[in-house]
């Protein structure tokens, strides 16, 4: 290859992104635009970077498929980074295809990677597993291995399988270690804090304590009946009642089970299920009709009697009830906890990862910058929402070198 | 046009520590490959590495019979073969587009590669004597028997074609395999042209067709 390319190629794996654009600043041919998105992208301009990109891909020639490949996979980690999932997922499909047949399977593996990683982010689980377990075993670099691992370790999160996760995050470390970029120490620190911060709330008994994430996963084998706020389902080991899509009886089922053994008066669950400001007829006739829905949808799990003054809750084959909840209880959790990533979202991207309706999560949002619980930055399509205690702007952007390489 | 598969004879490498092979040359007895911060010279027959010299070594390599020219950023470098210290330093005629380079007939020349192009060009002063347009993107180039010889690498193919040294004219090519890249190259002198391996890290030879 030509000389200055090849110098600002090893100045960019080397980690020295302006070394690199001293090198190929002025030059516009088209191996000189991808190496100078990439240190962009590294320097954190990453609306500049995808231009260049852009522009790379367009330059190299119809016979450099393999180059044009590699820029659609940086462009792709840039989106999503930016957190633009809406990107097409199909052209990083297309390219990682191309990179496998033309036998660029270090770069095809990393580009699976990033797809898995956009999995990940929106919830599909079980798709980012099987990216994952697709791509072909081929020795990877340092900091290849410690993206696989973070997203090993994010489906076992997840999937509340704190071993898998915590072993994952340890291969993590050493591999960032072994590729000596600060960025990725921090980014599995980051990750390790999520398993030694309190995940969830245990409410059994009128009291409450703070779980961590392993004691989370131990309860999932306890024998007691679990309300499961975090996904809206009423459990007892195998057997498991969604109420998902009906949540005025989660909300009773909740209030019953936070209660028991004790009994729940009727003005209680009306205030709490209906949010009613004043009780009258008309809301005791539909406590009626929605408690005889419950009773119907328990059956498995418990049974609902009515006492002098309200219901309670009588669980089937276990003696005991608790209530799984998230840690600090918001109008908005859903919202915050996925922003609790500290990575800067659209709020497009939140609502695909929510599946919720772009104008709701637009009025969550708004809502919770007033209270300064979150902040935004840029403007009309460019604005992304991010959490504040996030210092700077932490990117998960690893753009190997190896990326420009041949 | 003559133009027949390349028959590769021999492979020398992946060498531990060396990601790339940028550029290639031969002083009579070694094979010497640039690897981006080093420049390494091979026994051709045991094919060990016998030397190192630590120098900016970011394309093609050529020999005088006394100096290795080494292309670094967008300079080219004249090395003491002897000592491996830098004697004097000329401007790339390509500024930092360069790859290809050789030495003949008390000239350099130097491939420029997306130009596709190939500078004649003054060991002393740097000044461009001459320029060859080629068809294809030029990595390694080297004269050998009065035939001028290149390297094209462009997109995902690569081959070894023997030019016009007047014209540019294409007279001769030898197709290299799939997915095998022409990162450099030189004459042993002989029927054996060596040519650097890019990516793979491997310097290969390749059989140089008899003039009928």
């Amino acid at each position: 290859m030509e000389s200055l390319i090849t110098a600002a190629a090893r100045a960019l794996e080397a980690g020295d992104p302006l070394g690199a654009l001293n090198r190929v600043a002025l030059r516009n041919d088209a191996p000189s635009l991808a190496l100078r998105g990439i240190a962009m992208a590294q320097l954190g301009d990453l609306a500049k970077a995808k231009t260049l990109l852009r522009s790379a891909a367009r330059a190299f020639g119809p016979r450099e498929a393999v180059a044009r490949a590699r820029c659609v996979v940086a462009e792709a980690e840039i989106a999503l980074v930016s957190r633009d999932l809406s990107w097409p997922a199909k052209s990083l499909a297309a390219a990682r295809a191309t990179l496998a047949s033309h036998g660029d399977l270090a770069n095809a593996a990393y580009a699976g990677h990033i797809e898995a990683r956009r999995l990940l982010l929106l919830g599909r689980i079980d798709e980012a597993e099987r990216t994952l377990a697709a791509i072909s075993a081929v020795p990877l670099a340092p900091a290849s291995l410690v993206v696989r691992d973070l997203v090993v370790a994010g489906i076992a999160i997840r999937r509340l399988k704190t071993r898998d996760a915590r072993a994952a995050l340890d291969r993590a470390g050493k591999a960032a270690l072994q590729a000596r970029i600060p960025a990725l120490v921090a980014e599995v620190d980051s990750a390790n804090l999520i398993l030694n911060t309190p995940a969830a709330r245990l409410i059994a008994r009128g009291s409450e304590h703070p779980l961590l994430l392993g004691e989370v996963e131990r309860l999932a084998t306890s024998t007691a009946l679990v309300v499961d706020t975090f996904h809206h389902v009423v459990r007892r080991q195998g057997t498991a009642v969604s109420l998902g899509t009906r949540p005025v009886l989660f909300a009773l089922a909740r209030l019953l089970a936070q209660a028991w053994p004790a009994d729940v008066s009727r003005e209680a669950l009306i205030s709490g299920a209906f949010q009613a400001r004043h009780v009258d007829e008309s809301h005791r006739a539909r406590l009626r009709v929605e408690i005889g829905r419950l009773r119907t949808q328990l059956k498995p799990l418990a049974e609902i009697s009515a006492t002098r003054q309200g219901f309670e809750l009588a669980p089937r084959k276990t003696r005991d009830v608790i209530v799984l909840a998230r840690p600090v209880e918001e109008k908005h959790a859903a919202v915050l906890a996925i922003l609790a990533d500290g990575e800067p979202w659209s709020s497009s991207a939140l609502a695909l990862a929510l599946q919720m309706s772009a104008r709701s999560v637009q009025r969550a949002l708004e809502e919770l910058a007033r209270s300064n619980k979150v902040q935004s930055f840029g403007h009309g399509r460019a604005r992304r929402w991010m959490t504040p205690p996030v210092p700077g702007f932490p990117t998960g952007l690893l753009l190997p070198g190896p990326l420009l390489k041949a | 046009m003559k133009r027949s598969a390349a028959e590769i004879v021999r492979e020398y490498g992946p060498f531990p520590g060396v990601e790339a092979v940028h550029g290639v040359s031969y002083d009579g007895a070694q094979v010497w490959f640039a690897s981006g911060d080093k420049l390494s010279a091979v026994d051709p027959d045991s094919g060990k590495v016998a030397r190192s010299l630590d120098i900016a070594a970011h394309a093609g390599t050529a020999f005088d019979g006394r100096h290795l020219f080494q292309i670094a950023e967008d300079r080219i470098q004249k090395i003491d073969a002897a000592s491996g210290a830098i004697v004097s330093t000329i401007p790339a005629p390509g500024g930092g587009g360069d790859s290809g380079l050789a030495w003949a007939e008390g000239s350099l020349w130097v491939g420029q590669y997306r130009e596709r192009k190939i500078h004649q060009v003054d060991p002393d002063t740097g000044r461009i004597l001459r320029t060859i347009e080629s068809k294809r993107f030029v990595t390694g180039v080297t004269w050998v028997d009065g035939e001028l010889w290149h390297g094209t690498w462009e997109g995902d193919d690569s081959d070894i074609r023997r030019i016009d040294p007047e014209t540019g004219k294409v007279l001769e090519q030898l197709d290299m395999p799939a997915g095998t890249m022409v990162s450099g190259l030189e004459s042993d002198g002989g029927d054996r042209l060596f040519c650097g391996g890019g990516a793979s890290g491997k310097v290969r030879a390749v059989r140089r067709p008899k003039r009928s």
